[in-house]
Formats: C-alpha cells, structure tokens, sequence
C-alpha cells in the first residue's frame, strides 16, 4: 500500500488525448477539466477565499495540433479515494477522445520529469528513403538551428534533444524524438518539423491539403531515463 | 472526423477548435436508423452560437425525438472560409462532419439582422443557390427561424419555410409532415411546402404575391392558393412548466461567449416599453414554477459542471416567485460552489437582499438602463422608472462594494429634444454625486459611471413602428450634443455606431425589395456584418444604389398609419389597435400599467398560454 500524505493528498491521473483533442488548448483543457471533475463528484480541495477553485496542476502543457498518449494531471483532494474509483468516475464524464489510463497517489514532482518521447508521422508528397536519410543527417549536425516563435532570433535546439531518428514507412517519414520537457528548458516537437521543413525541404508543397503531419506525445521520463511515475 | 490532409488546414487557422465537434454530451446517432436529418445553423461564430439559449433549447428538443437527429453548424471564421473555398471544403455539421447536402431540413437561426449576410456566406459555402427559387428538387429545405423573422421579408425569397414563434413543437411536426410525405411517396418539394402552409406558426414566402403602390408602399400580400393562409399565427408554447428543456448540455471545449447553464425563468414580458420588441412579440407572458426551474437547475448542474447559474428572462425581478426562486436555489449553490447571476435586473426592483443573493461570488460591475434622460421621455416609452428608483438603486450597489455603474440610454426616440439628452448627462452626474454623498469610508474604491448611448431602431410589432429613425447626422448632432454636456471626467461616455443603427433599421424595417441588395453583399464576400471589423457601411450603401433601394424609405420617412406594412403578413397576437394606442399615449405623454397591475387587452390572450394576467 502506498504511503498516503493526508495534509497535501495529490492524486495523479494520466490521461490522453486523442484525435480531434489535439485542436483544444491547454488553457482550454484546464477549463473542460474543472467541469469534468465537478461533474465527476470528486472529493475535492477547494481554496480558501472569496472565490473557491479547486486546485489542479498539469505537467508539460502540450501545444495545439499535438496529440498525447501521456498527459499529467495532480488533483488535490479533500479526502482519500480509491484512485480506481476515481477514474472510473473521472471516465465516465469524458469523451472517447480523452480518457483517464492511470491513476495513482504519487510519490514525485511534475519537476522530476525531464524528457518525453514523441512520434511526429509526416506524410509528405516526396517520401522516399533519400528523403528519410537526409532527415536522419540534418538532426545529427551539431547546430541544430530554429527560428524562435514570434522573434528574429535563432536558437540551436541540439542540446534539447536527446535522440532523434527518422525513418520512411510506407507513404510516411516517421520520427521518434525524445525531448527535453525540463520547465526551463521545454522544447515543443514543432521546433523539429519546421527545422526539418526549413532545411530539409520536409512538407513543401505550397498546397496545405496535399501533405499532412501528427505528433504525438508518448511517453515521460525522469532525469535517468527511467519511466516517469 | 475529416481526413488527415484537412489537419493541415486545421492547423493553419486561428481557433482550430472551433471545428471539431466531439463535445461531452453531443448527441451522435446512426445515421441510417433516422428519418430525417435536420441541420440547425447558427449565423456566426461557434463560440457565439454555443452560447445561445434558443439553440441548446431546440437542439435537445429535436433529437428527443428518435426519428430526427439534430446536429450543430456554425459560421466558419474568416480565415477558414477562405481556405475552405480554396480548398472546395464544402461547409459541415460538427457532429458528423457531414456536408450539409446530406441533410434534410437546414435551419437558420436569425437571431440579429445583421446576419443575414453570414446566412448567405453559409448558404454559399454548403452549396445551395440563395434564392428559394433556385434550388433543386433534391435540395434540402432551408428554414428560417428566431427573432427576426417577425419580419422576415427582407430575407423571406432564401428561404422556403419560416417558422414564426416558439419552434419547440412547430419544428418536430414539420420533421413529421415531412417523414410521413417522404414514406408514402408524397414528396415533391412543392407539395411538402404547401402542406406544410397549413401547419399554425409556419410562413412559406414563395407561397404569396406582393403587390406594390405608385408611391413605393406595399398594396397587398396575396396567397397563391385559397387553402394558404392570409396571415402567419405567431405559435407559442402554452405550458412551460411541459415545455421541453434540456437535462444536458453540450459541453464546448473552448470558450464561449456565455460559458455557464442558463435557465429561462420564464417567457414574455409584463412590462410595455414602446421601443421595445422583445416585450411584444413574445407576450404573454409565462412562468415555469419554481419547483420546475429548481429541478431543471440541479439536473443542469449535475450533467454540466458549471460553476454559474445565470436566471434569464427579459426582466428577471418581474418573476412572481423571485425570492422563493432565488432562496430554493441558494440552498445548495454555495455548498456547490456554484453563483447565482441575474443579468435582467430593473431599476425599481434592485434591493439590498437581492444584490446579496447574487453577489456572494461575483465582483465587478452593475448596469441598469433608465433609456431616457428625463421622465417626460421616460414617461413617453414607458419605462415605468423614475429618478428615485434609480438614485436608491445606485446607492445600494455603492453600500454593497459596488463601483462599477454602467447606464444604458437610448438617442433618437420620439419626441427627443436637446433637453433629453442633457437630462442624460446631469443624471450621470447625480450618480457620480450621490457616490461623493456617501462618508467617505464606507465608499467602495474606484469609481467608474459609463453611460452608454445607443441609436433607436423603429421596430416592427412596436408602438413606435411607424416612427421614423433620426438621420444619420441628426445621430450624430445628438451624440455630439451629449458628449460636450458630459464635463465630469469621472463619467464615461460609450456610443454605438450610428451607422450601423441605420442599416439596422433598413433591415429590420424592410421589405422583399431589399434581397437583391442582400444577395448583391453575399456575392462581394461579405460576411460578419455583427462584428465591427467587418461591419461595411460603404458596400451596403453601395448595394442599395446598385440594386435601387432607397434606404431612407425605410427608415426616416416613416411609416404611415394607414400603409400596409411589410410585417403585417404576422399574427403576433398583440393587435395593431394596441400598438397605435399604445402610440397615441406615447403621444399624450400617458404610461400604461404593466400586466401584473391591470391588464391592458393587448390582444395577445387569444394566444392561449398558461399564465395569472392575461384576461
Ligand atoms: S392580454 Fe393583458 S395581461 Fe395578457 S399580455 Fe396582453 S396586456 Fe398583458
């Protein structure tokens, strides 16, 4: 049985999101939250004050267009529950798309969590092993420069990347990237798409309907590379 | 979903979640195990549409019926309606993201005149011809529907039904008229259509012939056919303590414009402003009991998760069991965590107990709309509220921590003179006195006095829709006026665009001549009038001249009493003996006692309608 710190009892759910969730931002994931939990009937903590809000902290916001095997949410609770019982209610007022898969009383920090992995699925009009390869050439270089959002300035995102790999399968390039998710130091998996856009000519047909990619979050680590938990 | 090449798309354009459908509580049915698909449109954006009481009311009230299956289309924004038409991207339902040529009915929701050309844009974008005339045999109906369709004649030639009143019953037996021609192979577009003529509440424009006087008025509305009726009955739901109302909500992922449950206390109004619309054509009034609002309530909140309850009907304090309503509730909302919110208060009903009901949660500002700024002008709309009403008001808001006054005024109304409006500023200054009266301890922090100041519109089913509307520069001479009166800097002027007050009255006040100027807007692209940055006043005056209208015909001319006016096709139950009454009071100065004092014999008691005034 897991120890249970009753002053602060935090229970952590890992959910995804899937499909069309991928469009919902994270702002907007924390306000469809709010409701599923009062809907849930949860025993909740809810702040001191003049205007109550229970209180729910996520790791690593994921940015719109990336879907997630892998998202973390701690919820502060008002007393013990079963964490299964939790999820099945949890579950029960969410969609197919977004679904609870673990629940747990943990013993870390959204801190302690330094790399996720995700797979970027690019079908591009000009897959090819050639175009596979040069891929692979262009996120093994040492400089491994991006234009910053919003800004003129460029930054080398090498460090940020842990291991990052592309091969073609069928019609598509697939990637698998494990990244730094380190809050000081996060890198968004659309930096590596438009790096590979910008100097890999990834995705360059000018029709928007011709050529498509997804990424998906999969999984988290701890500093060591041990699963996160 | 779509395929995986629109993603990009998606990915492209601002507020992708707009698009997506997949909300918590949207209703998904087979397809092939229902009758009759019925797409229900909404005219602007998804975050505005989600946010509309009469959608979520009809939405749930057509898909109890298992036969019908109701899904949601909403106007793409700017940047996907273009991609949409670079891309032939025909426009969808959210539910099944099925193109709207697989449907059956396609319903319209006119809640402003100014959507008229989203309505188009979307007509465009599924792929339909706009004019009536136009469409095919295997086209689906297109029906209008909500407030505007009062006068819906403007619009009236894109539509081959409108649904004038309530739509919570008229809707489903159109669905059933349609099913039952479908299975015994009656069908043929015309034929559904004059059948459906017969059916209380319904309007089938391409059914009559206008007919029009040398001087440009209208002569006569004449119906095709003896078995077509000559006027429109306006259908109402009697008992609203019976009427369907949603147990569920749909859930939006992003934010909405009005992002909490919403309860219709109840419907009409007993109050009789002049200008007023709403006050009209809904009338009368009816209430759903509290035992009935407190059930609805929980069950709202229960499905929803909602932390707000907003009580909403035109002006919630004339609700004849307010307290009990509001203490019911309060029962279990702060345990909840959950406010209260009442956003139709009147001046004269604003209490102590009341404010300390709603605002235990909510800070921020209050509004109250006196219209007017002296009482012979009050007096003329009767807006039945004086200037004590409104100074006690103020002062209880200042005790209770409020200091965010918002005042609503109207420019333009008959017999309006200059000193009206300076009667505006001075009462803004008695508020901003009445604050500096108070020992300054007790005063909460910031004072901000906002007089807000918009155009009057002349609106059909009124006692004043035979008025004229000021002209634009006489507007604008008013707006000025009142600015240089307002010297306190402490008030805060706020004024509507005169300019889209004008077009506004074409609209509301026009006639079948207007469409070609509509459709001439529509083919130029135009959509969003409703939103200010793509509000264009020179393309619609650009459209009158192209297509001959005369906008001033509509509206500084004024009607006259005798003319056949384009509305009069409607039986809204209030008689036009009542409005011009109302009219020649207004005149003499007169007010009319509200339906809770003495019943006036508006007309709208042959209605029906479950209620304790009506005689
Ligand atoms: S019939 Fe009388 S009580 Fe009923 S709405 Fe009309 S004026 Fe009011």
């Amino acid at each position: 049985m897991v120890q249970v710190n009753t002053t602060k009892l935090f229970l952590r759910f890992k959910f995804v999101k899937r499909g069309s969730l991928q469009y919902i931002s994270h702002l907007d994931l924390v306000r469809t939250m709010h409701k599923v939990i009062v809907r849930a009937k949860l025993p909740l903590w809810y702040t001191e004050g003049f205007n109550p809000k229970p209180k729910m902290i996520f790791a690593a916001p994921l940015s719109i267009g990336t879907e997630s095997e892998c998202e973390y949410m701690d919820l502060r609770m008002s007393e013990y529950i079963e964490p299964a019982e939790a999820m099945a209610r949890i579950n029960a007022n969410m969609t197919d798309e977004m679904q609870v898969i673990e629940a747990y009383y943990p013993d870390s920090k959204f801190t302690d969590l330094k790399w996720m992995s995700y797979r970027i699925t690019v079908g591009d009009v000009n897959t090819s092993d050639d175009l596979a390869d040069r891929c692979n050439e262009l996120l093994l270089e040492e400089q491994v420069e991006v234009q910053k959002k919003n800004s003129d300035q460029m930054i080398n995102i090498r460090p940020l990347i842990s291991s990052a790999v592309a091969k073609r399968v069928e019609n598509e390039i697939v990637i698998d990237a494990v990244l730094s998710a380190d809050p000081s130091a996060f890198l968004n998996p659309e930096y590596v798409v438009k790096y590979l856009r910008d100097k890999g000519g990834l995705l360059s047909s000018p029709d928007l309907t011709s050529e498509y990619y997804e990424v998906k979050r999969l999984n988290a680590y701890f500093a060591d590379m041990t699963e996160f938990r | 979903m779509q395929n995986k090449n629109i993603s990009s798309v998606l990915k492209s354009v601002s507020k992708p979640g707009r698009y997506i459908g997949g909300e918590f509580n949207s209703i998904i049915k087979n397809k092939d195990e229902v009758k009759c698909r019925f797409a229900f449109c909404f005219p602007d954006t998804y975050e505005i549409g989600m946010s509309n009481l009469g959608v979520r009311i009809l939405y749930d009230a057509l898909n109890k019926d298992s036969d019908v299956w109701c899904e949601r289309v909403y106007a793409p924004w700017t940047d996907m309606k273009e991609k949409m038409e670079q891309y032939s991207i025909p426009l969808s339902a959210v539910e099944s993201g099925d193109s709207l040529d697989c449907f059956d009915l396609v319903a319209f929701s006119l809640q402003y005149e100014m959507c008229y050309t989203t309505t188009l844009a979307m007509l465009k974008l599924a792929g339909f011809p706009i004019w009536a005339k136009d469409r095919a045999e295997d086209c689906p109906i297109i029906v209008g529907g909500g407030p505007c369709v009062y006068n819906s004649e403007p619009v009236a030639e894109f539509f081959d039904l409108i649904n004038i009143g309530e739509g919570e019953e008229v809707l489903l037996e159109i669905c059933h008229l349609y099913n039952k021609m479908k299975a015994d192979g009656t069908y043929t577009r015309a034929a559904f259509l004059r059948e459906a003529s017969h059916i209380d509440g319904v309007y089938i424009p391409s059914l009559y012939e206008v007919s029009y006087n040398d001087d440009g008025t209208i002569k006569e509305y004449k119906p095709l056919y003896d078995d077509v009726p000559t006027k429109i009955k306006k259908r109402i739901i009697e008992d609203m303590d019976k009427a369907s109302y949603p147990e569920k909500l749909v859930m939006p992922y992003i934010e909405t414009v009005h992002d909490r449950i919403v309860l219709e206390v109840y419907r009409g109004c007993i109050r009789g402003c002049r200008f007023c619309q709403a006050g009209m054509v809904y009338r009368p009034i009816r209430e759903k009991s509290v035992e009935t609002l407190c059930k609805q309530a929980k069950c709202l909140y229960d499905n929803s998760g909602y932390d707000e309850i907003s009580l909403i009907s035109l002006s919630i304090s004339d609700y004849s069991e307010l307290p009990r309503l509001t203490d019911s509730l309060l029962e279990w909302t702060d345990a909840s965590h959950v406010s209260l919110s009442l956003p139709s208060l009147r001046i004269d009903s604003f209490s102590e107990e009341l404010m300390a009901k709603v605002s235990s949660v909510r800070t921020g500002g209050i509004t109250f709309a006196p219209e007017a700024g002296t009482q012979r002008l009050r007096d003329v709309i009767n807006k039945n509220v004086s200037e004590e009403d409104l100074m006690r008001s103020v002062g209880i808001a200042f005790r209770g921590g409020k200091s965010n006054v918002k005042l609503y005024f109207m420019n333009g109304l008959p017999t309006e003179t200059d000193e009206d409006i300076e009667g505006i500023s001075a009462l803004a200054k008695k508020v901003v006195d009445q604050y500096y009266a108070m020992p300054k301890p007790q005063r909460p922090k910031g004072l901000g006095v906002t007089v807000s100041v918009s155009c009057f519109v002349p609106k059909p089913f009124t006692p004043f829709q035979w008025e004229k509307q000021d002209t634009y520069e006489e507007l604008m001479r008013k707006q000025a006026l009142l600015k240089s009166c307002i010297t306190d800097r402490r008030i805060k002027y706020a004024y509507h665009d005169a300019k889209v007050s004008f077009i506004e009255a074409v609209l509301a006040r026009g006639d079948r001549r207007l469409a070609p100027a509509i459709a001439y807007l529509a083919d130029k692209g135009q959509m969003f009038d409703a939103w200010d940055e793509f509000f264009n006043y020179d393309l619609w005056i650009e459209a009158f001249e192209k297509c001959g209208v005369d906008p001033a015909f509509y509206t500084s001319r004024g009607f006259g009493l005798d003319e056949v006016l384009p509305w009069d096709i409607i039986d809204i139950g209030v008689t036009k003996s009542f409005l011009l009454r109302e009219r020649n009071k207004a005149y003499e100065g007169k007010t009319t006692p509200s339906c809770a004092e003495q019943c006036s014999g508006c007309g709208a008691n042959k209605l029906g309608g479950k209620n304790r005034w009506c005689k």
